[in-house]
C-alpha cells in the first residue's frame, strides 16, 4: 500500500469537504477560514514530510518526487495565503457561499497537486479538468455582470484550450502507443523520431497551446485580462500564481521526462518556448503600459512574467539529451523554480494589498490609489517592495531571480533572449512604478484609514517577508529548487 | 434449427431480425389485451369483449381501425423531425431485444455481447431522442411541455435504474445477459428485494408508465409528445410504448428472476422466459391501475430523495455482502435482505413526503 | 473486410454530421446530428472490439450529454436562427482549412505503429482491475470523481440567488 503517497492530496480534499460539511451545520461562519487554512497547512506539512522519500508508489500514474513536492508547497502555501486574506472580501461580497468558496479553493489545490504529481498523461488531463472546472466556478463566484463574464470566458476558452490539449495528447499517444511519460520517452527513442517529424511536431505543438492557455503565454493569453478583471480579487490572487505554478510543472515533467531524448529534439522544443517567451514578455509589457485598472494590469503582468519563466524552459538544451550533459552549465528549471517561489510571494503580496484597498474604496482603478500611501502606510509600503521585486530590482528577491535565471540562459548561449528580457525589464519598471508614484505623491480626495483583518495583515506580512527573505538568503531555496530540478531531469546539477 | 442458418452470418442476422420483429409485434398485441382485459376487473366492469372470443381479436381492429386512418402532418412543423420521430422511439425497442437470451446457452439472439447489461442501459436512453424529435417537430406547445417532462423524467430515473443494475452485476459477477441470468443459484428479486423494487419503479417511469404517465397526462396535456400524430405514425408510437414494456419486462425478467433458467430449460427456457415477463408485465398493469397519477414535483422529489438514496444503500449493503463473503452470497442472506429492504423502504418514507419542494424566485 | 467497410461507412457518416453540427443554422437540428456523430463514434468502437466503451459512448454522450444539451436548447429563443456569423469568418475559415491540411497530410504521410497487444474483451474483472487496483488508474478515477464534486458545487452555487 502506498497510499501515504498521496497523503497531502487527501488531506487536503477531507478538510474540503469538511467544510462544506461545517458549512451546513455550524452557525460560527468565521470557523471555516480557520479549518481552511489548517487543512492547507496540513497539506503543505504532509507534503514537506514526503521529502526525500524514495518509493514511486502507483506505477507510471504519479511520482512523488522533490519537484512534486516542492510546487506541492507552493500551491498549499500561496492557497493559504489567499484564504487568509480573503476573509473580509468573502465576508463583504458572498457571505452565503462562504463554505463552497473555501472548499473549491482547497479542491482545486488537490488538483495541483495531481497535476504536480501526475506523470501519465490521463492522470494530467484529469487533474488539469478538476483544477479549471474549480476555477471556472471560481472566476464566477461574484455572480455580478463582469464576474459571469469572466467566469463565462474562462470556460468557453478553457474549454478550447482542454480541446487542443487532448487532441496533442491523442497524437502523442497515437504515435508511441504509451500515456505514462517514462513510456513515450521509450518509444520516441525507439522510433527515432524527432520534431522534425510532422506528426509528432503538431503533438507537442499541441500540448504546449493547451498549458500555455493556463500560463497565460502569449498566443493564448486572450483570457487573461477580462478574466483578472472581472473575477473576485482573492480568486484572481489565486489564479495568477498557483495556476501559473501549475501549468508551468507539467510543462516542465511532460518536457523533461517525455521528450529529453536527444540534443535536436530538446532544442526543438526550447526554441519554441524561447520564440513563445520573447512574445508574452514584449506583449504583454508594451499591453501592460496603457493599462488604468490595476487588475488588468496585473494581467498583462503576469502574462509578461509568464515569458520570463518560459526562459527557464528554453535554457535546457546544454544540460540534457544524449552526450551533452556538462555539469558546468547551470540548468533552466532550477532558475524557474526559484524565480516561481519569488514570483509568487511578490504577487500575491500585491494581489492582497488591493484586496484591502478595493475592500474600502470599491474600485480597481489606478487613479483611485492616489495618496493610499498617507492613508494605510503599511499596505502601501508593502505592495511596493511587491512591485519591485516584480521589477526585478534589489532589494527584493525578484531581482535575484532574474539574475539567476538570465545568468543561465547567457550560459546556455541565449544571449539574444537575455538582451530582449532585459529591455523588457526596463518597459515593465514604467508600469509598475506609475502605481508606487501614484500611491506615495498622489493626492487623495479623502483622508480615511484603510482597515484590514489580522488575517489580511498576517498574509501579506508573510509574502513580504517571503520577498525579503529570499533576497538576503537564497541559497537554501535555492538548493532545493536544483534537488527538485535534479529529481525530474535525473541528472547531477551543478551547485548554482 | 437449420446449421446454416446459425454458421452464416447474414442468414443469422436476417432470420432472427425477423423473429425478433415478430415477436415484439405479437407481444404487443398480447401486452394490449392483458391490459385491457386486466383493467375490466380492475375497475369493476368487462373490458374489451365484442371482437372475437373474450375480446381476443381487439388488438387487431385497434391496430387496423388506427392504420387506416388519415396521416396528418401540421402546416408548421419540422417534417424530417416529425417523421423520424416515431422511428427513433421504436427502434431502441428492437435494438434492445438483440441481446435478450430467450432460450438455452446461446444467449442473445442476434449478439451474445459481454457487455450486454451496459448496452440495454444505454440503447433504452436513445428512445428519448425520439421524444425529443416528436415533441419538438410538433410545433405545439402541450408536445413540447411533454418532451419537457420526459427528458426529466429519463434523466432523473436512469440513475436508480443503473445503480441497481450495477448491484446485481456485482452480485453475479458479469456484465453479459446470460451469465446475469445463470450467475446465482438464486434469483435476485430474493437475493436483493429491494434492488428489484428500484428497478420497477424506476423502470415504470423510464417507459412512461403509470402512475409515471403524467408526461401524456390526457387531463393536462391532451396527450403529450404524439399529440399531432395519426395513423401509422401514432401507431407506431402506440408500438413503441408497449414494446418498451414488453423490453423492460423482459430484462427484468433476465437480470432479477433468471431469464430462461428453470425446471426441463433444455426445452422449456422460451417457456419460462416468456411467463416470467408476463409475470412481470401483469405487475406493472396492476400498479398502473393501483396508483394515482404523481404531480411533476413528486416524481421528481420521488426519484432524487427516494430512489437515489435507496439505490446508493443498496449498493453498499450489495458491495458489503459481495466482499464478506468473497463474491457468492449464500442463499440464508435473502431473509436478512428482506428484513433490511422493508426496514429502509419504512424507515425512509417516515421522514420523506412526496411533493412539498421549495420553489426559489428570482427576484 | 466487413469490418473495414463498416468503418469507412462509420467514418463518414461521422464527419458529415460533425460538419452539419457545425454549419446548421437551427440548433435544434445541430444537436441531432451531433447525437448521430455520437452515434457513429460508438460504432467505430464496435468495429475495434471496444464493446465497453461504446456502449459507454452511448450511455453517457446520448443518454446525458446530448439529451441535457437538448434540454437547454428547448429554453433557447430563435432556435431557429441560431448564431449570428462575424467579421472573422473568412481569416477563421483559412486558418481552419490551413490547419486541417498540414493535419491531414501529417497524419497519412506518417508511419503510425500498430498496437502489438490483441483486443481483449471486455470483462467485467478486468475492467475493474484496470479501473480501480492500485496498478491501474485508481488515482484517475478518484480524481474525476472530485472533479464531479466541484462541478457540482459549482452548479449549486451559480444556480442559487445571492
Amino acid at each position: 500500500m502506498s497510499y501515504y503517497l498521496i497523503a497531502p492530496q487527501i488531506t487536503v480534499a477531507g478538510f474540503a469537504v469538511a467544510v462544506i460539511m461545517l458549512d451546513l451545520f455550524v452557525k460560527q461562519k468565521r470557523l471555516l477560514p480557520i479549518v481552511s487554512v489548517v487543512g492547507l497547512l496540513g497539506g503543505l506539512g504532509a507534503s514537506i514530510a514526503l521529502w526525500g522519500q524514495t518509493e514511486t508508489g502507483f506505477t507510471n500514474v504519479l511520482s512523488v518526487d522533490r519537484l512534486a513536492i516542492f510546487f506541492s508547497v507552493i500551491f498549499c502555501g500561496a492557497a493559504a495565503l489567499v484564504v487568509l486574506a480573503s476573509r473580509d472580501y468573502v465576508r463583504n461580497n458572498f457571505s452565503r457561499f462562504e463554505g463552497e468558496y473555501y472548499a473549491l479553493i482547497m479542491l482545486s489545490v488537490v488538483g495541483m497537486m495531481f497535476l504536480a504529481a501526475a506523470r501519465d498523461l490521463i492522470a494530467i488531463y484529469v487533474s488539469l479538468e478538476l483544477v479549471g472546472i474549480s476555477l471556472y466556478i471560481l472566476a464566477a463566484f461574484g455572480r455580478d455582470g463582469k464576474s459571469s463574464e469572466a467566469g463565462l470566458k474562462y470556460l468557453l476558452l478553457g474549454g478550447v484550450a482542454s480541446a487542443v490539449l487532448i487532441y496533442g495528447m491523442a497524437v502523442v499517444f497515437g504515435i508511441t502507443g504509451q500515456t505514462s511519460l517514462a513510456g513515450i520517452y521509450q518509444a520516441v527513442a525507439a522510433a527515432g523520431l524527432g520534431l522534425d517529424n510532422g506528426m509528432l511536431l503538431l503533438g507537442v505543438v499541441f500540448i504546449i497551446a493547451g498549458f500555455g492557455f493556463k500560463i497565460a503565454s502569449i498566443p493564448f493569453q486572450m483570457w487573461v485580462p477580462d478574466v483578472y478583471e472581472g473575477a473576485p480579487t482573492t480568486v484572481t490572487a489565486f489564479l495568477s500564481v498557483a495556476s501559473k505554478a501549475a501549468g508551468f510543472v507539467v510543462l516542465i515533467r511532460i518536457f523533461l521526462e517525455a521528450f529529453g531524448q536527444d540534443l535536436a529534439i530538446v532544442s526543438g522544443w526550447a526554441m519554441i518556448f524561447a520564440v513563445l517567451a520573447v512574445l508574452s514578455m514584449t506583449i504583454g509589457n508594451v499591453a501592460a503600459i496603457v493599462q488604468t485598472n490595476i487588475k488588468r494590469m496585473l494581467g498583462y503582468s503576469s502574462i509578461a512574467q509568464a515569458g520570463y519563466l518560459m526562459v527557464g524552459l528554453a535554457a535546457v538544451s546544454k544540460t540534457i539529451g544524449a552526450g551533452v550533459t556538462d555539469p558546468e552549465v547551470l540548468f533552466g528549471p532550477t532558475g524557474l523554480l526559484f524565480y516561481i517561489g519569488c514570483y509568487g510571494f511578490a504577487n500575491l503580496g500585491v494581489f492582497i494589498a488591493v484586496i484591502a484597498i478595493s475592500n474600502k474604496i470599491k474600485s480597481d482603478s489606478i487613479a483611485d490609489y492616489a495618496g493610499i500611501g498617507h492613508r494605510a502606510p503599511v499596505i502601501a509600503l508593502a505592495m511596493s517592495i511587491c512591485l519591485v521585486s516584480l521589477i526585478g530590482l534589489p532589494p527584493a528577491a525578484g531581482f535575484l531571480a532574474k539574475f539567476y535565471l538570465f545568468n543561465t540562459a547567457v550560459h546556455h548561449g541565449l544571449t539574444w533572449l537575455v538582451v530582449i528580457a532585459v529591455l523588457n525589464t526596463a518597459i515593465s519598471a514604467y508600469y509598475y512604478f506609475r502605481v508606487v508614484k501614484v500611491a506615495w505623491f498622489g493626492t487623495s480626495t479623502s483622508q480615511e484609514a484603510v482597515p484590514s483583518g489580522w488575517g489580511l495583515r498576517f498574509a501579506l506580512g508573510i509574502s513580504v517577508a517571503g520577498v525579503l527573505v529570499l533576497f538576503f538568503y537564497p541559497s537554501g531555496v535555492l538548493d532545493i529548487a536544483r534537488s527538485a530540478a535534479e529529481a525530474v531531469s535525473g541528472i547531477a546539477l551543478s551547485a548554482p | 434449427m437449420n446449421s446454416w442458418i446459425l454458421d452464416n452470418f447474414w442468414a443469422h442476422f436476417a432470420v432472427f431480425t425477423i423473429v425478433i420483429l415478430a415477436f415484439v409485434i405479437i407481444g404487443v398485441m398480447a401486452f394490449i389485451y392483458v391490459e385491457r382485459r386486466g383493467f375490466g376487473p380492475f375497475q369493476l366492469r368487462r373490458g374489451p369483449n365484442r371482437a372475437g372470443p373474450f375480446g381476443i381479436l381487439q388488438p387487431i381492429a385497434d391496430a387496423i381501425k388506427v392504420l387506416l386512418k388519415e396521416d396528418v402532418v401540421p402546416d408548421r412543423a419540422d417534417k424530417v423531425l416529425h417523421t423520424l420521430g416515431p422511428v427513433i422511439v421504436f427502434l431502441p425497442v428492437l435494438l434492445i431485444f438483440a441481446v435478450i437470451p430467450f432460450h438455452g446457452q446461446i444467449g442473445g439472439l442476434i449478439a451474445n455481447l459481454n457487455v450486454g447489461i451496459v448496452y440495454v442501459a444505454a440503447i433504452s436512453s436513445l428512445g428519448v431522442v425520439g421524444v425529443f424529435m416528436a415533441g419538438w417537430g410538433s410545433e405545439n406547445k402541450y408536445s413540447l411541455i411533454a418532451a419537457m417532462r420526459v427528458v426529466g423524467a429519463m434523466i432523473s430515473y436512469e440513475i436508480p435504474l443503473v445503480l441497481s443494475l450495477v448491484a446485481v452485476v456485482l452480485a453475479t459477477g458479469s456484465l453479459s445477459m446470460n451469465g446475469i441470468a445463470t450467475g446465482h443459484p438464486l434469483p435476485m428479486i430474493l437475493l436483493m428485494p429491494l434492488g428489484f423494487l428500484i428497478f420497477l419503479a424506476a423502470s415504470m417511469a423510464e417507459i412512461n408508465r403509470g402512475p409515471f404517465d403524467l408526461l401524456e397526462a390526457d387531463s393536462e396535456l391532451v396527450a403529450g409528445f404524439h399529440i399531432e400524430y395519426s395513423g401509422m405514425k401514432f401507431a407506431m408510437f402506440y408500438l413503441a410504448e408497449y414494446g418498451h414494456a414488453l423490453a423492460m419486462s423482459a430484462v427484468a425478467a433476465t437480470v432479477f428472476m433468471k431469464g430462461w433458467v428453470g425446471p426441463w430449460d433444455a426445452y422449456l427456457g422460451w417457456f419460462w422466459f416468456i411467463l416470467k415477463t408476463l409475470m412481470i408485465f401483469v405487475l406493472l398493469v396492476w400498479l398502473r391501475v393501483t396508483f394515482p397519477r404523481m404531480r411533476i414535483d413528486q416524481m421528481m422529489s420521488f426519484a432524487w430523495k427516494f430512489l437515489l438514496p435507496m439505490a446508493l444503500i443498496n449498493l453498499l449493503v450489495v458491495g458489503i455482502q459481495v466482499v464478506a463473503f468473497g463474491g457468492d452470497i449464500p442463499w440464508w442472506m435473502m431473509f436478512i435482505n428482506f428484513g433490511l429492504a422493508g426496514v429502509l423502504i419504512l424507515g425512509w418514507s417516515k421522514f420523506f413526503r412526496p411533493g412539498g419542494a421549495r420553489v426559489e424566485y428570482q427576484v | 473486410m466487413a469490418v473495414d467497410i463498416a468503418f469507412w461507412i462509420l467514418a463518414a457518416i461521422a464527419v458529415v454530421s460533425a460538419v452539419a453540427v457545425v454549419t446548421l443554422r437551427d440548433v435544434f437540428r445541430a444537436a441531432i446530428f451531433l447525437i448521430l456523430c455520437f452515434f457513429t463514434t460508438a460504432g467505430i468502437f464496435v468495429t475495434l472490439n471496444a464493446d465497453f466503451l461504446a456502449a459507454m459512448q452511448v450511455l453517457v454522450y446520448i443518454g446525458a450529454v446530448a439529451i441535457l444539451l437538448i434540454f437547454a436548447i428547448l429554453f433557447t429563443r430563435d432556435v431557429q436562427q441560431g448564431n449570428p456569423s462575424n467579421k472573422l469568418k473568412v481569416p477563421a475559415a483559412i486558418v481552419g482549412v490551413v490547419l486541417l491540411g498540414v493535419m491531414v497530410s501529417s497524419a497519412v504521410t506518417f508511419g503510425w505503429p500498430e498496437s502489438v497487444y490483441l483486443p481483449e474483451l471486455a470483462d467485467t474483472a478486468d475492467i475493474g482491475q484496470r479501473l480501480f487496483s492500485e496498478n491501474g488508474y485508481v488515482v484517475p478515477v478518484q480524481i474525476a470523481g472530485l472533479m464531479l464534486l466541484a462541478a457540482a458545487i459549482g452548479a449549486i452555487v451559480l444556480m442559487r440567488e445571492k
